[in-house]
């Protein structure tokens, strides 16, 4: 398929970990992740899900098959090639935060363009923007122990935009929160969409789900099947009859 | 990254274990300051003793005669072979400003007027120009043959009444005999003036070898031909016609000499010293009938022996810095071990500094970076404590303060390397963390 409108693409997709019994985390998975797209992924646990964001976010290489993220095929990169596009095309937001506990929230914003070689200044700049567009400009000197959930959650979100990457990546990112800090983020995440970034979203919850495009499913590291959302996005796809695709490899 | 930048972020999370990261660098400190303390000590000794070596000295040959393996420095195993015939012959050859002999003579009191100190070996009998005139501070030099002296200020100082050029001083002998000298100057301090006395300050009185020597050696029968001590060597040597002649009814013989070249310079030091050597090895001198076989004659200037005073200090410096380098090792170890706790401790944190683009050479860095900082703390304390430590010492024995600084560089470099070296493995160990291991650390 062409790259040009392509944020990621995976083709035939295998992971298996071998201890003892070979297990295959992922089976035989191909997606295309267009550009500008927001695609939520769900299934039960243990079905591969984290596995697929490893692989999408450069973490991690493929037992077989190809995962091509910014036009370049993952698996025949250098582990520095690999940190380096990972650094620059992903931006990751984790179900723990994850956030640097000794760096305040401006330096963890601005952590992953430290690694860029970004002038001091320009970083700090760049962070304090993303922090207010997150609605945390009052917060930029606060350590990650002083700051709410939903706030160190944000700081994340800032962080994983800090770079401008060609994809957000979020593994069960509103895990952690109540409702109405959910609600928060998951409306940021559609700011940022609509601002332009590509968003994968793991989740266990539908409604969370039913604020993407489209939602994949995987079952046993197969994708089972992917369910079209109505472009609009939010809470009018309540119903379970969304418009459905046909299943990945059945 | 920018290796400020991990210099600050190094420093950051040193800051966050003020604690730990003091305790580890104690074996660092403790290796450092005992080097910086002791070398402090070494350097200060140097200058207190060789540094008392003024330029007009560096010209005098310090000669004995004893076997060629006797070891211990000056007058080791020296035994009297050295005649004033010979002395006034070394002095006559070309090469040579001056030569005369140099005895300590043993005394058991002096009195000055009505008050009497003990004193034991606090006379010098050499020649005039064993005191340069420019220490001289009041009155003049001895003159040979005459009953005069010169004094240090600890001599002069140390009765109540202060002794002044023109008194006259009432010595009593360690056989019990009393002679008396007149004090002609007095010098300008109380240190040493040569390495045969040793450089330490006491109170000392230097007289002319003649007579007070002359005296005191035919009354104790040393060195006297025939007496004996060199009985046994003066028959071997008997055959040289110019053996006879020495054995002149107990005529003195010195244990130590002291020749003085034209200057300074090495070429007229050994020029010295070599035709004194074959004056006093050929059949003309009087010392060639005693030295026989077994004794050879040492000529030194006092730079060489010194040098051997150094070689004792070497070895003991040696010695500490051994101590030290297991104590550098011990700290290293530590760091090394606080450094892998702290990578364990962390490897959530490098997960995510990896998940954001932190390439292994920057997780190596960082960590590197934190190892070396504890080293170059270590070092800095250390050098401190020390400089403080060598501080006190030198106090306590008085010595003039060095600080030898180009140590204190060394010491920075130490703290580098075994930063450097502790931080290796675990920061290698913390580069290659796989990040998808270390986010699911808990
Ligand atoms: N490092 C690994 N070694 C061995 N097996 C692994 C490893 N990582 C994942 N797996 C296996 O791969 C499968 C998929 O794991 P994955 O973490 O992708 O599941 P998930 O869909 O994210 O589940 P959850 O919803 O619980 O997070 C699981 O069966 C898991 O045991
Ligand atoms: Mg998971």
């Amino acid at each position: 398929m062409a790259s040009s409108g392509t944020a990621v693409s995976l083709s035939n997709v295998r992971k298996t970990y071998r201890i003892g019994e070979p297990v295959h985390a992922l089976d035989g998975v191909s997606l295309e992740v267009p550009r500008g797209s927001y695609t939520a992924i769900m299934g039960p646990s243990g079905s591969g899900k984290s596995t697929l964001m490893n692989l999408v976010g450069c973490l991690d290489t493929p037992t077989e098959g190809t995962v091509v993220v910014g036009g370049r095929d993952v698996g025949t990169l250098s582990d520095r090639e690999r940190t380096r596009l990972r650094g620059t095309e992903v931006g990751f937001v984790f179900q723990t935060f994850n956030l640097m506990p000794r760096l305040n929230a401006v330096e963890n914003v601005a952590l992953p363009q430290l690694f860029q070689s970004i002038d001091r200044d320009e970083r700090r700049e760049r962070a304090r923007n993303l922090l207010e567009r997150v609605g945390l400009g009052d917060r930029i000197d606060h350590m990650p122990n002083e700051l709410s959930g939903g706030q160190r959650q944000r700081v994340a979100l800032a962080r994983a935009l800090v770079n401008d990457p060609a994809i957000v990546l979020a593994d069960e990112p509103s895990g952690n929160l109540d409702t109405d800090t959910e609600a928060d983020i998951l409306d940021l995440f559609d700011e940022f969409h609509e601002g332009g970034t590509t968003m994968l979203v793991v989740t266990h919850e539908r409604h969370v789900a039913e604020r993407a495009d489209r939602i994949i499913h995987l079952l046993d590291g197969k994708i089972e099947r992917i369910e079209e959302l109505d472009g609009a996005g939010g809470s009018q796809a309540g119903s379970p009859a969304g418009r459905e695709s046909g299943g990945g490899d059945e | 990254m920018n290796p400020l930048e991990s210099l600050r972020l190094a420093w950051r999370s040193i800051r966050g274990h003020r604690l730990r990261s003091a305790l580890t660098t104690l074996g660092i400190v403790i290796g450092i300051a005992a080097v910086i303390a002791f070398v402090t000590l070494g350097a200060s000794l140097q200058a207190g003793v060789i540094g008392d070596i003024s330029p007009d000295d560096q010209r005098n040959v310090y000669g004995w005669a004893a076997e060629p393996d006797s070891e211990g420095g000056p007058l080791a195993g020296a035994q009297p072979v050295f005649t004033q015939d010979d002395l006034e012959a070394v002095e006559d050859l070309e090469d040579v400003e001056a030569a005369y002999g140099y005895a300590t003579l043993q005394t058991q009191a002096i009195s000055n007027g009505e008050e009497t100190v003990a004193q034991g070996s606090g006379m010098i009998a050499s020649g005039p120009s064993y005191i340069r005139e420019e220490r001289i501070t009041e009155g003049r030099q001895f003159e040979m043959g005459a009953r005069e002296a010169v004094v240090n200020p600890a001599a002069a100082n140390q009765f109540e009444e202060n002794v002044s050029v023109g008194d006259t001083l009432t010595v009593a002998m360690l056989g019990g005999q009393q002679t008396e000298v007149e004090v002609v100057g007095i010098t300008d301090n109380s240190e040493g003036l040569s390495p045969f006395e040793g450089f330490e300050s006491s109170p000392r009185i230097y007289v002319p070898t003649d007579p007070y020597y002359t005296e005191q050696a035919s009354m104790l029968g040393i060195g006297a031909g025939g007496g004996a001590n060199t009985g046994n060597q003066s028959g071997a040597g008997g055959d040289a016609g110019a053996g006879n002649q020495s054995v002149t009814g107990g005529e003195a013989r010195f244990l130590a000499i002291i020749v003085e070249a034209e200057s300074a310079d090495q070429a007229d030091i050994d020029a010295a010293r070599e035709s004194t050597t074959d004056y006093l090895e050929s059949d003309a001198s009087d010392a060639s009938e005693l030295l026989g076989d077994d004794l050879e004659v040492q000529l030194q200037t006092s730079t060489e022996l010194l040098g051997q005073l150094q070689d004792v200090l070497n070895l003991l410096q040696n010695f500490i810095v051994g101590i030290a380098a297991i104590s550098l090792l011990v700290g290293s170890i530590g760091i090394a071990n606080i450094m892998l706790v702290s990578v364990t401790e962390r490897t959530r944190e490098i997960g995510i500094m990896k998940a954001v683009g932190a390439q292994n050479r920057d997780v190596l860095g960082l960590f590197l970076t934190e190892s070396v900082i504890l080293g170059v703390i270590g070092a800095i304390l250390g050098t401190g404590l020390g400089l403080v430590a060598g501080y006190l010492g030198v106090q306590y024995i008085d010595l003039p303060l060095v600080y030898p600084l180009e140590y204190v560089a060394i010491a920075i470099i130490v703290g580098i390397v075994v930063g450097i070296l502790a931080g290796l493995y675990p920061a290698w160990r913390a580069a290659r963390t796989d990040p998808i291991d270390a986010l699911r650390y808990e």
